[in-house]
Parts: structure tokens; sequence; C-alpha cells
């Protein structure tokens, strides 16, 4: 169990705003080794990013509540460290991309400012040697160190997510999240992005979450993969485990989902149905709505438990239990 | 950015084109003989016309009205005073230079009261301090300035006797005019700058900020409050304006011997060259100010930089060229 570098168990948020409870993450569990990529999936509305806001400590203050248990990190339970040595995590143990290359970097400071900053932060270093620090950042991310003065609205769009890249590697942290890093991009920069994470990713052993819609790119960068439906985690296990052998029907309709030729970037609902409200969700389980596979215990019965096909390979659904399949 | 002051100096043209034809028709149609009020009514007719021909007053208006323009371009020449026949351009100078110490002081006031205000609403949102602040702002924009100028004589000068009533003898004179435009500019820049402030404060890169373990009181300082002063900065201009008119009214109501309180006295005394070289004067100096005010954003944006620089107001192309 120590190679864990992350451990998440049973944990539950919710957003909490005056006219509604939108039950965000619901009672997920899931390990991530040290130097591994964990690809986590599902439609829009799933919980990926309020999963990893929660990770960070950075859910909306007054609206975002985690309920109930626990995040680890190296050992340590996040949740019950005070907000000023979260400080001291963020950034540096762990780091996070954010979606929107675009929005993500000040407009009114120079990028390699913003990169120094965060050595700045973490390290004992005076500035002129984060200047270096972060010009050296700027190489490694494919950008010439003399752009280090320019400003946000002078790179294009892969290029500011390269150097969004580079304030997360910039102190070497142990996990970095990644959330939709290239969702918002072209496709063909898509591809060298995500090619220069894996390479800087294998360099320095950092262990990843990888958040995505696209089921090739789980498929071309990660170790295990994990299925989100409406906050609940419904199928975990290796890559090939997930690819060769889906045995949710979400995963198996997301594999049919996959069209042919051109990844739609843009968040269609691709599984047939509407992804359900998670301010609103059906008794039993949540999948129950859009499922082709539905019996007749599925809306009865209480929520799915996790069942374990073997060697981990973990799946959610009540086709699993004896109950359902005698039938 | 040469080219770019060079083409707002040419903006001014138009302007005053505008303004001084405005002026110079109102003149025109305005009852009353200016000939015979320098001279008073004991002088004869004859004496009348040979003054209306002095001053070019029988001449058709538009020839009036290129001499006066030509006199303006060529000589600097606002014309005479009706009332001491004194150039305008000498009797305006120093009380330009008053009412700019006021203007400037009451600006700075409202800003610096009213930016602080608005930083403090926006980090204490939808607590009573920021109802406070709301209902206070508010106040002094709903109150008209010269209220809030009597009030202030009232209680300073006439019951505590700590500041003049009227008059600029001393430094202490100057503290209520000032006050006065100041305070009425407040509940702007608090609005301004709490509406900025919360949405700079929600944007994506302050994310990115606390992502990086940056603490809260650097997030606001260091990230948002530059972002947050964008649009502060871009109402100065327009603040500016409203200072100057409120100073025309305040001078006279406080006994400061401003530009104001010369163009409100100039028409009472159908003192036109007096009123058209006032205005003109004030037109100038505000869309100097304009310039001077735009031109300054790019030391905040950075992003305009390339786009004043460049002469055009091209926007980046939203689609993403190759990384
Ligand atoms: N600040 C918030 N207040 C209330 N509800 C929220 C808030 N942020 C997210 N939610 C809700 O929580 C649920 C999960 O959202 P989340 O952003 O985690 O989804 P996601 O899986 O990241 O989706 P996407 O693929 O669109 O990024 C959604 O139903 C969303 O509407
Ligand atoms: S539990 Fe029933 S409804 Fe839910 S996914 Fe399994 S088969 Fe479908
Ligand atoms: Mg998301």
């Amino acid at each position: 169990m120590s190679e864990n570098i992350l451990s998440v168990k049973n944990l539950v948020i919710h957003y909490e705003t005056d006219e509604e409870v939108v039950e965000a993450v619901n009672n997920i569990s899931f390990d991530l080794k040290k130097g591994e990529i964990l690809g986590l999936v599902g439609e829009t509305g799933a919980g990926k990013t309020t999963t990893a806001l929660g990770i960070m400590g950075l859910l909306p203050t007054r609206v975002g509540h985690v309920i109930q248990g626990s995040i680890e990190l190296d050992g340590e339970n996040l949740l019950e460290k005070s907000p000023r040595e979260m400080r001291k995590v963020r950034g540096k143990k762990i780091s996070m991309i954010f979606q929107d290359p675009m929005t993500a970097l000040n407009p009114v400071k120079t990028v390699g400012d913003q990169i120094a900053e965060v050595v700045l932060l973490h390290e004992r270093c005076s500035r002129a040697e984060a200047m270096i620090r972060a010009q050296k950042m700027l190489a490694m991310v494919g950008i010439v160190p003399e752009r280090y003065k320019d400003y946000p609205h002078q790179f294009s769009g892969g290029m500011k997510q390269r150097i969004v890249i580079a304030i997360a590697l910039a102190c070497e942290p142990e996990l970095l999240i990644a959330d939709e890093p290239t969702t918002a991009l072209d496709v063909t920069i898509q591809a060298q992005i995500l090619d220069m994470m894996r390479k800087l990713q294998k360099e320095h052993n950092t262990s990843m979450i990888l958040i995505t819609h696209d089921l090739g790119v789980v498929a071309e960068m990660c170790d295990h993969c994990a299925v989100m439906y409406a906050g609940e985690l419904v199928e975990y296990g290796t890559v090939e485990d997930i690819f060769d052998n889906p045995q949710h029907p979400y995963t198996v309709a997301l594999y049919k989902s996959i069209p042919s030729l051109d990844k739609d970037v843009d968040r269609l609902h691709v599984v047939p149905g509407m992804v359900t409200d998670p301010s609103n969700l059906p008794s039993g389980c949540s999948f129950s709505d859009r499922c082709d596979k539905k019996g007749d215990m599925c809306n009865k019965h209480e929520a799915p438990g996790i069942v374990d096909l073997g060697n981990g390979h973990l799946v959610k659904c009540l086709k699993y239990k004896p109950e359902v399949e005698e039938k | 950015m040469l080219k770019y002051i060079l083409k707002r100096i040419l903006y001014l043209i138009p302007i005053l084109i505008g303004v001084s034809a405005i002026i110079f028709a109102l003149k025109t149609v305005t009852p009353g003989d200016p000939a015979r009020q320098i001279l008073g009514n004991d002088a004869t007719e004859e004496q009348v016309q040979e003054k209306r021909d002095e001053l070019g007053l029988n001449d058709p208006v538009l020839v009036q009205y290129v001499n006066y323009v030509g006199g303006i371009v060529t000589r600097g020449d606002f014309g005479d005073s009706y009332r001491t026949g004194e150039p305008i351009l000498t009797e305006i100078l120093p009380r330009l230079l008053t009412s700019a110490k006021i203007t400037l002081g009451a600006v700075m006031i409202g800003a610096i009261i009213g930016v602080l205000l608005g930083i403090i609403s926006a980090l204490k949102k939808y607590t009573w301090i920021d109802s406070v602040v709301l209902v206070i702002s508010m106040f002094f924009q709903s109150v008209p300035e010269f209220v809030v100028a009597l009030v202030l004589i009232m209680i300073l000068a006439v019951k505590l006797h700590l500041l003049p009533a009227t008059g600029i003898t001393t430094w202490q004179g100057y503290i209520m005019p000032m006050l006065c435009i100041g305070l009425s500019a407040v509940a702007g820049y608090t609005r301004i700058t709490r509406s900025s402030m919360l949405e700079v404060l929600g944007e994506d890169y302050i994310r990115t900020a606390r992502a990086k373990g940056q603490s809260e009181k650097n997030i606001t300082y260091h990230h948002a409050l530059r972002n947050a002063m964008i649009p502060v900065a871009q109402s100065l201009g327009s603040n500016i304006g409203n200072a100057i008119g409120g100073g025309m009214v305040l001078e006279t109501v406080f006994g400061v011997p401003g530009v104001g309180k010369y163009i409100v006295d100039a028409i009472t005394q159908r003192n036109y060259p007096g009123v058209l070289g006032g205005a003109l004067i004030i037109a100038i100096i505000l869309t100097l100010i304009n310039m001077i005010v735009d031109i300054s954003f790019v030391l905040i944006d950075p992003r305009l930089k390339t786009t004043i620089i460049s002469g055009g107001a091209k926007k980046m192309p939203k689609k993403m060229k190759a990384a």
C-alpha cells in the first residue's frame, strides 16, 4: 500500500446553493500508484472536475463541501490540513492544469513571472534563481526562454497551455492533475501537448490524474482508467480491462459513441438519453434511466455495490450481483 | 504610439469647431447689445456704433466666427473681455491653476476613498460591511453637490469655525470644495471597483494562483487588483469631466476664483468672449486629459500596447494559431 501516492476513500462532495443540493461526487474511492497515470473519464457533469478540486482543496468556498471521506497523499489526509498547510501542498506536491488555457494565465503579468511565482513560493531561492528556473521551464515545454518577458496575449492557445504546464511542473510535484488539458485546443496541437506531457511525466516519474472525455487519449496515455457517471465511479480497472473487456453498460455505451473519424471536442451527450441530473438522482442505480441492460431490480434495489471481477477490475452494476443475474 | 497620440490630437479639431460654433450661435440669438453694455447707458448712439465696428459686431456672423477662430489658431488670442478689456487668456490662466488644484485634489480624494471602499466591499461581499459601504456611497451620490457644500459650510465653517466658509486666501479654503466634489464621485469609483474586483476574483487565473499555493492576500493585491483597476482607470476620464462640471457650480458656492466661477460670471455679464474662451479652454483640457488617461492604460494593461502601437484596434484572433 505504501506505493500508493494518492488514496481517495468514500469521498462525497456536495454543492449547496440556496435552491438545491447538487450531489456532485457520491462515495468514490480509488488509489493511484507512484508514477502511474489514471484516466478519469465521463460525460459532462459527471463530477470529474469536482473530484479534482476536492483533492486540491479548491472547491468554491461556501458552496462546495466535502461531506465525508478521506484523501490521503503519501499517507497524510489532506482534508485534515489547515488552509495554511494546504497552501504548502498546492503547487509543490500537487499541481493542477485547468481546462481552458486561454483564461488560466493572468493577463497583466509576464509569463515568466507567473512561472517564477510558484518557484518563489515553494523553494528557498532568490528572485534571480527563480527567474533562471522559470526560463529553464519555458525551454522544457518548448518555448524559447527569451520570451520570459512576454505577456499571455502574445502566445497562441497551445503555447499558453505549455506555459500552464510549465507552471504546474516547476516545483516537480509528486502528483499532477490535468483537467481536460487539451479539450480547448485544435486537434493537431492536442497531440503535441499530450506527447509532451507524457514525455515529461516519464522523465520526472510524476503520478498523474488525467481527466478527459476522450477514450482515445486514455488508451494512449494511461495505466488505469476510472469511469465516472453522475458522481459515482461505475467502473475501474487497468486500461486493458476497460478497453478489451468493458463491463458496465455505461462504459460499453461510451465505446459505441466514439465517432470513428473526427474526434468531436464539443460536449455532445454522446450516449443516448439525457445526462442524469445530480441534484435529482433516481432511486437505485443512477444510470437506470438510460441503461439498455436495465432489469427489474435496478430502480427498486438500493444503489448497486462495487463488485470486483478479479485483479481489481471493479464495476458498480447490479448485473454482477447474483440476484439480478438469476432473473 | 506617436501616431496614436497625433491621431488623438487631430480629434481635437472637430470637437473644438463644434463647441465654438454652438456657443457662437448662442451669442447671435441672445438679446442685448454688448457694445451698449460696455459703454453704459450714457453713451451716444454714435459711440455705440463705433464700438460695434471696433468689436467687429457689424460683420456677418460667419466672418466674425472665422476671425475668432483665426485669432486663436494664429495668435492664441481668445479675444478680449467685454468687461475689463483684458485678453481672455490672461484672465483665465491664473484661475485655471486654482481650478486645476481643486479638481485634482477632488479626483484624488474620490478615487482613493472610492477604490478603497470598493475593495473592502468586494472582499466582504454580502456582509454588513458591504451594505454599509453601499449605503454611504449611494448617499453621497444622490445628494446634490451643492447641498453637501451648504451642509459642510454650516457645520465646519459656521458652527465649528474650523474652515473658512468661502474664499481661498488660505490653504484651508481648498479643503471643502475638494471634499464636496470628491465625495460625490466616491460612489462611482466604489461601484466600479467592487464589481470589477468581484469579476476578477472569479476569473480562472485567480484559481491558477490558488493552485500555485499563493496566499489570499497576495492573490488580492498582486493578481486581482491590477486587473480590477482597468475599468476604474477607464472611468477616470469621464470622472474628471464630472469634477470639472461640479466645480463650476461649487466655485460659485464657495466663492473660489476659478474658471467655473469666471464662466458663470461671464454668462451673467453677457461677456461672450469670456464664455466662449472659458468653454473652449475647458474643452481642450478635457480632451487632452482623456487622451492622457487612455495612453496611461497601456501602463496597466499590456494587451493594449500591441493594439495601440500597431495603430488599429485589431483584436487577437479568437481561433488559436499553431503552438
Ligand atoms: N459551483 C457550483 N455550484 C453548484 N453546482 C456545481 C458547481 N460546480 C459544479 N456543479 C455541478 O456539479 C456537477 C459536477 O460538475 P463537474 O464540474 O465536476 O463536472 P465535470 O465532470 O467536470 O464536467 P465537465 O466534463 O463538463 O467538465 C454538475 O452537475 C455541475 O452542474
Ligand atoms: S444496475 Fe441496472 S440500470 Fe444500473 S447499470 Fe447495471 S444494469 Fe444498468
Ligand atoms: Mg470539468
